[in-house]
């Protein structure tokens, strides 16, 4: 494939990519596999360079990294580092790379309890699940458990072009109540739309399932009113904090607790 | 099922519509076109600092390039299509029928694909809008300008009319303030505007390098330095939201009526047509009632300065 | 105004034959509360049978029908250096079935501020002009207060308004398509016990407020309330979600974001509609947010409504149907807010002149 393409009679490069997984499902590397209708335009705007899931070449030069996954093992930590080098943009790629996500509930136990569960009498080497960020700097977040297609095509176009990156500010709310759904507080439950960015147009409220925030906490979101509607409505504060740990995008906010 | 007796036809909007209230724009043959901008290809682009640039458009449609018109202190909505639009004020001369020139700096999205754009290149515009200076009214006066900062940008459409029309006014001060030297914008006009056009210009900036032989200080300080004859004099203030504070209540002990003291302000803008929402202030819209108000209405305003 | 009467049998045919005829919406129970409480939306209806008639009130309003949560407003073509915009000001007609008076009074004020101000909107009047609302009056509910607001009845802004009398239903026509389409029934002239039915059910529905907001001078008092620590208080709570914008009937702000497509052959600018209780709402280039505390976005939303703004003459925008109160997780709620604002400074505001309202 040749490597400029014009836009407008502007020449423009096309975004040497690579795709890492580290501790995760994958299901996030699919999605973009998934485009199906825009896949083509899409695939026009990036030199692959190394992406399991898209194609099978592999090389080592490219300029963004989509890093997907927690960070769980030693050799996981150096293989990082060493991609934080190469790549001139390194983005976060999916809950888990941007705040550990379901992964980290091991965290929760000790870890010998999990190895002898998982994988009884191996020796197997783990660290506690570590986000992206704690180990190495972040040029951009792509938050969501999987991401949202169209987001991240939105977000690649944006590189292309050269122009400001940005995630919605307000929270699912908003995009919930644009569906006419009736809000699952009113049906009894716990979600955590009010306080979760919004972006994925609220696909898990719109399907009567709870938010449980795999996007992270929404801009300057007010956790201690949250957590008082929680209370007054009667709901149990057990239920709360098994959703706002779930993808441990919360974090820095459950000291709030009254 | 359908039964046609019962089917609702589709209706076109149409002129008539909006016969009761035809919006103020220059193209009134197309009313109903508030969504659309005028062509403009970028004529000249001139680097004024490492923030700055000044951009010179021209209407591509030889025919809305004759009709369009503007009051000095009103703005456009500039489009770069694929980036989005942004509210800019005009800072040319609005007895410029050729082109248009916008100050612009470089801050956030549409702002920074407007300066990686080459000569030749082209955007649309929408407008104009808002409110103006009240240019008329205030001949026969003293004018005070005072701008800070990118406040010249909006206060150069005013300054081109009291150049061109010098004989109009009494004493014509400005008073400009920059952070530094280098980032005083159009300095090339100063001597125009001093020697040709008897403006008093009085410049400062509050951090001096070595070829600076000016004052250093903030925009107050430049207060001592002119006596003003209170009763006649209009004042347009200019410049960061900080500053409107300071600068109006020294005119307002000074003396000069609020009526006569007035400010550009600057909120954010989606539309420009008083649908948005974005830009309220007080109960009202900066982008249909101002951006130019005059004192008295923004002591009104609740939260305006 | 024509007025005829029908028999709730001949106007479910008369429904029927519009609603297989159109696209129609009318409103259906899409859940059932925690509370056992049936809940309702206007949703998609093809025949008479979907349609709940005696429904209370909707969770959220018909004005997405009118103002889409999101919509393409243009889109650019790009050819070489130049590109073509294409703008479309095009709508379906539709059939909305079953709104409120108070509904009906939210698109009157949604006609006053988009099509009468100096720019009128297109897009917003095609839709209107392609639209067939048939009104429906009901028994108020606990927490309704459109009386105070002077909405609970309506002379304009739809095609047709039901008022229930029992077996029949009392038509006022205000449109020639209504008049003809109910040509093709049975109706007769109002008889003397109609008119007198009528007179009834009015009271009815007058007398059956439970909740009353005073709203005299309540433009004077949000201004001289602007530091009050009302909004601190209720701000507190406020969890900036933008619920109570996106249900209300009459708050038609917006953001506009423009994008390429994926093949950079072309760009839209969408429309999304915004809520001013959102952090970024009033955030310009850098940074600095010229509303940067939950109570001064909260405060900003009752100006907006209760106050009014300039281009509208000043008319308060709220028309009391308290869907924002009822779909506030927060539990903030416009008689709730009011009512401890005026409690601020009740003894010395009696003497201040009269409200605004519109009579
Ligand atoms: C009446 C008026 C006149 C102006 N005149 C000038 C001028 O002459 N020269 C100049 O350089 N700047 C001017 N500005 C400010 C200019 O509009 C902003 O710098 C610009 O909107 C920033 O857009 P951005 O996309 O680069 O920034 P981003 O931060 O990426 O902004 C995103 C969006 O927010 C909105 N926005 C952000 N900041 C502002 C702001 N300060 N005002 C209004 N909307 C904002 C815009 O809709 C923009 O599209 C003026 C603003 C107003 C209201
Ligand atoms: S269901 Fe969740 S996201 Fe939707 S409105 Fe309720 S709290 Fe918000
Ligand atoms: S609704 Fe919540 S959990 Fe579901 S995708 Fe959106 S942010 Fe994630
Ligand atoms: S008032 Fe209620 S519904 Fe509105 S933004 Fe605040 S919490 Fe959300
Ligand atoms: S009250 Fe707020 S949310 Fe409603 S229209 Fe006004 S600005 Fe928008
Ligand atoms: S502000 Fe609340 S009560 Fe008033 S019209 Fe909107 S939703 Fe109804
Ligand atoms: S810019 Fe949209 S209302 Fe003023």
């Amino acid at each position: 494939m040749e490597k400029t393409m014009t836009h407008k009679g502007v020449p423009f490069e096309r975004l040497k990519i690579a795709s890492f997984d580290f501790t995760c499902c994958e299901g996030c590397q699919l999605q973009l596999a998934n485009c199906e209708s825009s896949l083509p335009d899409f695939l026009g705007l990036l030199d692959v360079r190394n992406f399991r899931e898209i194609s099978s070449e592999r090389y080592d030069d490219y300029d963004i990294a989509l890093i997907e996954g927690s960070i769980s093992r030693q050799d996981e930590v150096e293989r990082l580092l060493k991609i934080r080098k190469q790549a001139k943009i390194l983005v976060a790629y999916g809950t888990c790379a941007c705040f550990g996500g379901v992964n980290s509930l091991k965290n929760r136990h000790p870890v010998e309890e999990l190895i002898d569960e998982v994988y009884p009498g191996m020796a197997i080497e783990t660290l506690p699940v570590r986000k992206i960020s704690d180990l190495v700097e972040v040029d951009l977040f792509i938050p969501g458990c999987p991401v949202d297609k169209r987001e991240v095509e939105r977000i690649v176009v944006s590189l292309v072009k050269g122009s400001l990156v940005t995630l919605p500010k307000y929270p699912v709310c908003v995009e919930c109540k644009a569906q006419l759904t009736t809000c699952l507080f009113e049906l009894g439950e716990i979600c955590l739309g009010p306080v979760t960015r919004a972006g994925c147009n609220a696909v898990c409220t719109s399907g009567k399932t709870p938010c449980l925030g795999c996007r992270g906490p929404a801009e300057e979101i007010n956790m201690a009113a949250f957590l008082a509607l929680v209370k007054e409505r009667g709901l149990s504060l057990d239920d709360l904090h098994e959703k706002l740990a779930f993808y441990n995008a919360f974090e820095p906010f459950l000291n709030h607790e009254a | 099922m359908h039964d046609l007796r019962f089917v609702i036809p589709p209706q076109d909007i149409n002129r008539e519509d909006f016969a009761s209230s035809v919006p103020d724009f220059n193209r009134r043959s197309e009313i109903m076109r508030t969504d659309f901008g005028y062509k403009c290809m970028v004529s000249n682009i001139v680097r004024l600092t490492e923030q700055e640039k000044l951009f010179q458009l021209r209407i591509i449609d030889p025919v809305e390039r004759a009709l369009f018109r503007f009051k000095p202190g009103q703005f456009l909505m500039l489009e770069v299509p694929g980036y989005g639009d942004v509210p800019i004020s005009i800072s040319s001369s609005s007895s410029n029928h050729e082109f248009l020139e916008l100050c612009i700096r470089k801050v956030g999205h549409v702002t920074s694909a407007l300066f990686s754009i080459k000569e030749g290149a082209r955007v649309a515009i929408r407008g104009p809008f808002g409110s103006a200076f009240p240019m008329d009214e205030m001949a026969g006066h003293n004018i005070l300008l005072i701008a800070g900062g990118l406040g010249i940008a909006p206060l150069r459409a005013p300054l081109y009319w009291l150049n061109e029309h010098r004989d109009r006014f009494l004493d014509v001060h400005l008073l400009y303030g920059a952070k530094e030297p280098s980032q005083l914008l159009f300095t090339w006009q100063f001597d125009e505007w001093k020697m040709i056009n008897h403006i008093n210009l009085h410049t400062i900036v509050e951090r001096a390098d070595p070829q600076w032989l000016g004052k250093k200080g903030m925009i107050t300080d430049l207060f001592n330095d002119i006596t003003i004859a209170t009763a006649t004099t209009y004042a347009i203030v200019c410049g960061p939201p900080v500053m409107f504070k300071i600068v109006c209540s020294w005119l307002d002990r000074l003396g000069i009526p609020m009526n006569r003291m007035f400010v550009s302000l600057e909120r954010r803008m989606h539309c420009g047509m008083g649908k948005c929402c974005r830009c309220m202030v007080g109960s009202t819209f900066t982008c249909i009632d101002g951006p130019v108000f005059d004192y008295w209405s923004v002591m009104n305003l609740k939260e305006a300065i | 105004m024509i007025y005829k009467v029908i028999s709730k049998k001949e106007f479910t045919g008369f429904v029927d034959a519009l609603v297989h005829s159109n696209r129609s919406f009318g409103p259906k129970q899409v859940a059932t509360d925690h509370r056992g409480n049936a809940v309702y939306q206007f949703q998609p209806v093809h025949s008479v049978a979907d349609i709940a008639f005696d429904y209370s009130a909707t969770a959220s309003s018909a004005k997405h029908f009118f103002l889409p949560f999101r919509e393409e407003l243009s889109h650019f073509h790009f050819h070489g250096n130049d590109w073509e915009q294409q703008i479309s000001y095009e709508a379906n007609p539709v059939v909305l079935i079953g709104l409120r008076a108070c509904d009906i009074s939210a698109l009157n004020i949604l006609d006053d501020v988009l099509l009468n101000g100096h720019f009128p909107s297109p897009g917003y009047l095609a839709r209107r002009k392609n639209s067939f609302v048939i009104g429906m009056d009901h028994l108020p509910l606990p927490d309704c207060f459109c009386k105070s607001m002077n909405h609970h009845t309506v002379t304009t802004g739809f095609n047709l308004f039901c008022s229930d009398i029992g077996d029949h239903y009392y038509l006022s026509i205000n449109s020639s398509k209504a008049f003809n389409f109910l040509r093709e029934f049975e109706t007769r002239e109002p008889n003397y016990d109609d008119n007198c039915m009528l007179v009834e059910r009015r009271k009815l529905i007058q007398n059956g407020f439970q909740t009353d907001i005073d709203v005299t001078a309540l433009p004077t008092i949000l201004d001289i309330e602007f530091d009050s620590p009302v909004w601190e208080k209720w701000g507190d709570k406020c969890l900036n979600c933008g619920t109570c914008a996106m249900v209300c009937p009459s708050c038609y702000c917006y953001s506009l974001t423009e994008s390429f497509d994926t093949n950079l052959n072309g760009a839209s600018r969408e429309k999304k509609l915004y809520s001013c209780n959102l952090v970024d709402f009033a955030v310009v280039a850098g940074g600095h947010n010229f509303r940067p505390k939950n109570g001064d976005r909260l405060k900003y939303r009752y100006y907006h409504q209760h106050r009014g703004f300039a281009e509208n003459a000043s008319q308060q925008i709220c028309v009391g149907c308290n869907r924002c109160g009822r779909a506030c997780l927060a539990g903030i709620n416009p008689k709730d807010v009011i009512n401890d604002l005026r409690m601020e400074k009740e003894s010395c505001m009696t003497c201040v002149s009269s409200s605004p309202r519109k009579i």
